[in-house]
């Protein structure tokens, strides 16, 4: 019970502040009910999770807070590996840089 | 025909002046890239008669390697030897190193741990790690059978070689990226046996277990990129 009014509560408050955005002009309204509708979504996924279950059930997952977390645990590796790798690339522009630096007095004789 | 060594330290006042000093009577010129020690690494060495290059910040044996090798390029060596400045590389191999080349035999020449000459007090610990090695480097990398030595840091390259070879990991996975590249090209390469002397305060200082990992997330990150 604690644990779905808290969810509850930072799903309404990521409503309020996508709705903030909107007035702002940072969001397009658009986008606004996209941001809704997942926050929606999340909100009925916390109070009805036999709805999780069924769409579990759909690829054989046997339990909605299952399905929920493999594809949470999926998106977070992806995004994992994506750090790590614009990470890589940034060190080696870096290195390029401090290379650049440490030949330039460097000369023939 | 220039000889030039390419010495990359971190950290290693306290011995790269012998390093250097035992080195510098072998080869033409020696190259040492200090990559952003604050000890005295610098001025020692410059002390000890290298040409010092500095990384304002610290990039990795690798990349400081692939620094003093284009210095080294410029400079316009003919052949550029690796050897590390902590006094670990027993510089009377560097005759035996460089001939191959000498005698237009090869392009690449790796210095291995494990062809005949044993190496002083090699730890077991150390021993099953490079197996390991091994197995990764076949399986995973490509890296030829015949290369006895996955870490071996001890080598000279051929002034196209050193062109060619644009080695771009920057830490302690150079050493792999270096022999896949060699194994997936058509430079002729050779080994000869060096031995390493593992001091205590070497093995203190040096890579530990744990950094085997390290490379093979390097390599893998690359892999993905
Ligand atoms: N340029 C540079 N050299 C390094 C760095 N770490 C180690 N080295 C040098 O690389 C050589 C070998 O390093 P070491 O840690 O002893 O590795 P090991 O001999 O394989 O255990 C030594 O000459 C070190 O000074 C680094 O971050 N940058
Ligand atoms: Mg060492």
């Amino acid at each position: 019970m604690i644990i779905q009014f808290a969810l509850s509560a930072v799903f309404l408050g990521a409503l309020v502040w996508t709705w903030r955005r909107f007035r702002q002009q940072a969001l397009r309204r658009l986008e606004a009910f996209v941001w809704s509708a997942l926050w929606l979504a999340a909100g009925v996924a916390v109070w009805w999770p036999n709805v999780t279950t069924r769409l579990a059930n759909l690829v054989g997952i046997g339990r909605g807070s299952d399905f929920v977390l493999y594809i949470a645990v999926t998106v977070l590796t992806v995004l994992v590996l994506h750090l790590h790798v614009a990470h890589d690339k940034l060190s080696r522009e870096f290195t390029e840089l401090v290379r650049h630096d440490a030949l330039k007095d460097v000369d023939r004789s | 025909m220039k000889i030039v060594a390419v010495m990359p330290a971190y950290h290693e006042a306290a011995r790269i002046g012998t390093a250097v000093s035992h080195v510098r009577v072998c080869v033409d010129e020696v190259i040492v890239v200090d990559d952003g020690s604050r000890d005295d690494t610098a001025e020692v060495a410059r002390e000890a008669g290298a040409r010092v290059l500095r990384h304002a910040v610290n990039r990795g044996q690798g990349a400081a390697l692939r620094t003093g090798t284009d210095a080294a390029l410029k400079r316009g060596a003919t052949i550029i030897v690796h050897v590390d400045a902590d006094g670990q590389h027993d510089p009377s191999f560097l005759p035996a190193l460089i001939a191959p080349i000498q005698r237009g035999e090869a392009a690449i020449v790796f210095g291995s741990r494990f062809l005949g000459v044993r190496s002083e007090g090699m730890p077991f610990a150390r021993r099953v790690l490079l197996f390991a090695a091994r197995q990764f480097s076949g399986l995973v990398l490509g890296i030829s059978r015949r290369m006895t030595d996955p870490q071996s840091g001890m080598r000279a390259l051929s002034r196209d070689a050193a062109m060619q070879l644009r080695w771009t990991q920057d830490r302690m996975a150079h050493c792999s990226e270096i022999l896949r590249m060699v194994s997936q090209s058509s430079l002729a390469w050779t080994e000869v046996p060096v031995q390493i002397r593992y001091t205590a305060d070497s093995l203190a200082k040096g890579q530990k277990a744990t950094d085997a990992l390290k490379i093979v997330w390097q390599l893998l990150v690359r892999s993905i990129s």
